[in-house]
Order: structure tokens, then C-alpha cells, then sequence
């Protein structure tokens, strides 16, 4: 198998992931709904709530941003459950195809929906206020520093997708793993506002020093260590989980 | 190249349930194999196995001569497969689907495409090429997976059960599509819980029970080995006794039809008279009286069956339920 044939297989069944979205509208406005009701939901109304709208929106949307794309990482293990137990993978196994391609092909076509999310998420956010005061250096920054961590948390998926039983099962278990981690962070709400032991948890949460290094790239504000320890949780992530799923991966295609 | 398939002593353990128990098979080059049996008899463990995707616990086996276990790429070229495991993707058309295939085994995009076409065409897929095959019927969606196994014009096709739970119809095209691939000169293992399918399309029957061959041969040979001529009668009355007297005459279990006609083997000539004479005595009144040449239905269940041990033993009875279910 040259590099090339792989490649070659692994942009096919990326194209396979992807073309739902274009065939059938449903999926599409699915994934474009998610971010435009957590936006809504989240930064307009709390917004609204508090009195001060557009200190809210510059304050909630990077934390809603972060909790749009968290939630969307469990597509990866999910897809990849479904190819297991519906016999898709087994199709793929049995022809003369790379065998890193369709996980190549997960990956890059789950990078491939995140930005896209990622870019409506900031859309709905310009059109209910939201704006970026820092340089477009430090903005990109942020928005990469946002999809290194969703790419590290979607081995995390791949991971418990290639080991669960079921679809069923992994979305189960992806929930019980995303929620502490999505709510039991700074994402919302400082963590001066929370009891002593979420507190602590909050503190610790990767997902806060994410949440918190975002705020302070799109809005200005001390960076901090905030985005140094972000990115050593991305680097401690996908040095754990890559070899991981790649190795159950390995054991599931044999 | 030989496009033999050929495995010996294959023995599959899933946890302490053994799915495989030494279990030999051959196909020759150009010949269709079917491999029968009732629910979890292990054909399926046998596909799995020689289609490179499960590694068997004990045995060898070849494909194409090249051994599954240790070359498995220089297999997964020459094979195609399809049935219960393998599978399409619901949410592409049944033409992305064929693309798809058709992409990955090197095909550029105008050929991929024409090849899809092609198949489309000779599936009669041209209404529904172009819809998700989620929305697909039963029997769309197994002409589309054999199609897809077909894009690489493979020259060993597995066939798991493709047509269980289909009607005559969509499984008589079915049949049509399989003799069409063996006239291309492709080698076929075929498994099904039918023995009408087995019958139509295999030069050879393997027959599996619990892990094991039971028996093995052509169709012909296997009917022959259930007794040269059969006998069969339509009692008025007293269907149980009449069958214990069948039993208790030629040692044999027989079957009873949903018809209400009991057939049994009859290897001695003296016993279709006897017999008769017996039921008489027994007063009881046949409809009627014939002696025939075996179906390989009876054929199969004389064989899983074995000598009658007494009609407590229900085995047989099952298992031609579940196949008539």
C-alpha cells in the first residue's frame, strides 16, 4: 500500500462522511441548529437575565463556543460505533484498503464539520453581538487553539467508540465523560461563584483553562498561563489517547 | 491462479461456546459451495473467517491460495463479499455507495462512475440510485450490497445467506445475478438456511450442524444418501400413531409435512408392505400412498437427524420449523 493509495482512501471515505450533509438537509441544519440554540439559549437569555447584554455576550460566548464544540467531539466515537455495528467496517476490512483509512477518514472529516461549526458558532455570535477586540493573530490563535483541543478530545471519542459495545452505549458513556467536563467549568461561570468542591474540580478542568484562554484571546484580557497549561492538556491528551485508539482500533481491524 | 477456497480443521471459540469444531471445506475453481445450516450452525464464523476478518482459533485455511491468517491483503484482493455482515451506508445513495467502493479499490472518478452505472443498470437499482439506502426495502438493499461486492469483479464472492427473509421473486433474481457471476468463471460459497437455494445453485453442499460438518456432497449424492426412495402416506386419522409406526417399522425418523403427509426412507423393499400392513392392522385409513424419490429437505433433516431415537427427541422437528418460519 503506498502513501499515496492510502491517502487517496482515506479523502474517499472523508468525502463519505462528509456527503450526508449534502444529501440530505436534515443533517446539515442539525449540525447548524446546535450552535445557534446554545447561543441563543445561553448567551441571549443568561445575557438578557443579568441586565448588561453586551457585557454578557463578550463574557458567555467564548464559554458557549467551547461547549458547542465539546459537544459535537462525540460524533467521532459515534460514527465510528454505528460503522462497527451496522457491518460497514466490516465491508471495509475486507478490502484491499489501507487500514488506517477509514479512521483517517473519521478524523479528518470530523475536523473538517468542527471548523464549519466553529464558524457559524462566531457568525450567530457577530450577529447577536459579540466582538472580537483582540488582533486577528491572537483570534486565530484562539480558534486553533479551540480545534487542537476538540482533536484531542475526539481520540478521546474515537477511544470509547472503537471500545463500546453499542452506538447506544458510546453516546451514554461520551455523556457521562463531556458533561463534568463541560459544566463543571469556568466556561459559564466564574468559579468564585461556585461551592468548594466544584470549585476545586473547576479549577482543575482542562476545559476552564480552555474556555478562559478564549475569553482572553477574542476579548482581550491577560492571557495568562491559562493558555500554556491549555496546551499542555492538549499535548498529555493526544500523547494518552492517539496510541490508545489507535491500538483498540488496531485490535478491532486485526 | 486457482480460485480454490479450502480450509481444514477450522475451530472458532467465542468465550466457552465453540462456534467452529474442526470444519473442512473445498470449493474448486469456478464451482459453487453451498454451506448449509439452521441459525448459529457457525456458516457465518465460517465467512468471517476466510474473509479475513475474524483470525480462527485452530486450522488453515487458503483463498486463492494464500492462507488467511498470514496474507490476508493478497486475499482481500481477489474477494468480494456480502450478506448479513457486510454492509452498505445508509446514508449515501445506492450510486455514492457504489462510488465509494469503487474509489477506494483505485478506480478513477469517470470509471468508478461508469462502473456504478453498469451495476446500477443490471440490479435494476435506476429508480432508486439516487435516494439514501436507509429508505431502501429489504430487497433493494441486498441487491444494492451485492452490487457493491461485485465493484471489483472479485473472483471469489462470499455470499452470507443473501437471500434470507427475501420473497421468491427478489430471490429468484438473486439466483440469476450468482449464475451470472459463475458463468464469469468466479469460485462461490454460498451460505443458506434453504435448501431449495442450496439445491439451485451448488455444485457442492457442505452441510454444518453445531460447529460440524454433518455431511457433504453434491445434491444428488446427498439425497441418494437418505435412502434411494421415500415413503409417504396421508393418514385420515391418528397422525402420532401412524408416524410411531412408521418409526417403529424402518428405524427412521420420519418428517411430518405441514400437509399431513409422513414420509420416511425406506432402504428395504419389504418395508413399504409392512409398514402398510401395520397401519392396517392399527385400523388406520391412509388418503393416500406413495413411494417417491427424496426432496433434499427430507434429504437434510435425515442427516442432522440421524437414526430416530424415540419421538421424545425433538431436534429434528425444530429445526425444520425454524426453516419453514
Amino acid at each position: 500500500m503506498t502513501a499515496r493509495n492510502t491517502f487517496a482512501q482515506g479523502m474517499t471515505l472523508t468525502w463519505r462522511s462528509l456527503v450526508p450533509l449534502r444529501n440530505q438537509p436534515g443533517e446539515l441544519i442539525q449540525l447548524l441548529l446546535q450552535p445557534i440554540f446554545m447561543i441563543v439559549i445561553f448567551v441571549v437569555v443568561f445575557g438578557a437575565m443579568s441586565g448588561d447584554q453586551s457585557g454578557a455576550v463578550q463574557r458567555l460566548l467564548p464559554g458557549v463556543l467551547t461547549q458547542v464544540a465539546l459537544t459535537q467531539t462525540i460524533t467521532t466515537g459515534l460514527r465510528l460505533a454505528e460503522d462497527i455495528g451496522n457491518g460497514v467496517f466490516d465491508r471495509f476490512r475486507s478490502m484491499p484498503i489501507a487500514r488506517s483509512a477509514p479512521l483517517m477518514g473519521r478524523i479528518l472529516a470530523d475536523t473538517a464539520t468542527m471548523t464549519l461549526t466553529v464558524a457559524v458558532a462566531l457568525l450567530v455570535g457577530s450577529v447577536v453581538g459579540f466582538r472580537i477586540r483582540t488582533s486577528p493573530l491572537e483570534a486565530l490563535g484562539g480558534v486553533a487553539l479551540l480545534l487542537a483541543f476538540t482533536l484531542a478530545l475526539g481520540w478521546v471519542s474515537a477511544w470509547l467508540g472503537l471500545r463500546a459495545r453499542s452506538a447506544a452505549s458510546m453516546q451514554g458513556l461520551a455523556t457521562a465523560v463531556l458533561l463534568p467536563l463541560s459544566f463543571g467549568s469556568t466556561a459559564l461561570i466564574p468559579a468564585a461563584n461556585m461551592p468548594g468542591a466544584l470549585q476545586w474540580w473547576a479549577r482543575l478542568n482542562p476545559v476552564s483553562h480552555l474556555a478562559d484562554s478564549l475569553r482572553s484571546l477574542f476579548t482581550g484580557g491577560p492571557v495568562g498561563a491559562n493558555v500554556w497549561i491549555t496546551l499542555g492538556w492538549i499535548v498529555a491528551i493526544t500523547a494518552c489517547f492517539v496510541p490508545l485508539a489507535v491500538r483498540t482500533y488496531a485490535r478491532r481491524i486485526r | 491462479m486457482s480460485n480454490t477456497i479450502e480450509a481444514e480443521g477450522l475451530v472458532k471459540r467465542y468465550g466457552d461456546k465453540t462456534a467452529l469444531d474442526g470444519v473442512d471445506l473445498e470449493a474448486r475453481a469456478g464451482s459453487v459451495l453451498g454451506v448449509l445450516g439452521p441459525n448459529g450452525a457457525g456458516k457465518t464464523t465460517a465467512v468471517r473467517i476466510l474473509a479475513t476478518l475474524v483470525g480462527p482459533d485452530g486450522g488453515v485455511a487458503r483463498v486463492g491460495g494464500h492462507d488467511v491468517t498470514r496474507e490476508p491483503a493478497k486475499v482481500r484482493e481477489l474477494i468480494g463479499l456480502t450478506g448479513q455482515y457486510a454492509s452498505v451506508d445508509e446514508k449515501l445513495t445506492g450510486r455514492q455507495n457504489l462510488m465509494m467502493i469503487g474509489r477506494l479499490l483505485g478506480l478513477g472518478r469517470a470509471p468508478a462512475r461508469a462502473r456504478a452505472e453498469d451495476l446500477i443498470g443490471r440490479f435494476g437499482l435506476q429508480n432508486a440510485a439516487d435516494r439514501a439506502a436507509q429508505t431502501y426495502s429489504g430487497g433493494m438493499r441486498r441487491r444494492l450490497d451485492l452490487a457493491v461486492s461485485l465493484v471489483g469483479e472479485p473472483s471469489i464472492i462470499f455470499m452470507d445467506e443473501p437471500t434470507t427473509g427475501l420473497d421468491p421473486q427478489v430471490r429468484a433474481e438473486l439466483w440469476t445475478v450468482v449464475r451470472e457471476q459463475i458463468a464469469r468463471g468466479a469460485t462461490v460459497l454460498l451460505t443458506t438456511q434453504y435448501l431449495e437455494e442450496a439445491d439451485q445453485l451448488a455444485d457442492e453442499i457442505v452441510l454444518i450442524d453445531r460447529g460440524k460438518v454433518s455431511a457433504r456432497g453434491t445434491p444428488d449424492e446427498l439425497k441418494a444418501r437418505a435412502g434411494d426412495r421415500r415413503l409417504e402416506i396421508r393418514p385420515e386419522h391418528d397422525a402420532e400413531k401412524a408416524e410411531r409406526i412408521l418409526a417403529e417399522v424402518t428405524g427412521l425418523r420420519p418428517h411430518r409435512g405441514e400437509n399431513g403427509v409422513i414420509s420416511v426412507p425406506v432402504l428395504d423393499p419389504a418395508l413399504p408392505p409392512a409398514a402398510l400392513r401395520r397401519l392396517d392392522d392399527a385400523g388406520i385409513v391412509l388418503t393416500e400412498h406413495a413411494l417417491r424419490r427424496p426432496t433434499l429437505d427430507e434429504a437434510f433433516l435425515a442427516l442432522v437427524a440421524a437414526p430416530a431415537e424415540g419421538l421424545t427427541d425433538h431436534t429434528a422437528a425444530n429445526a425444520a420449523e425454524r426453516r419453514s418460519a
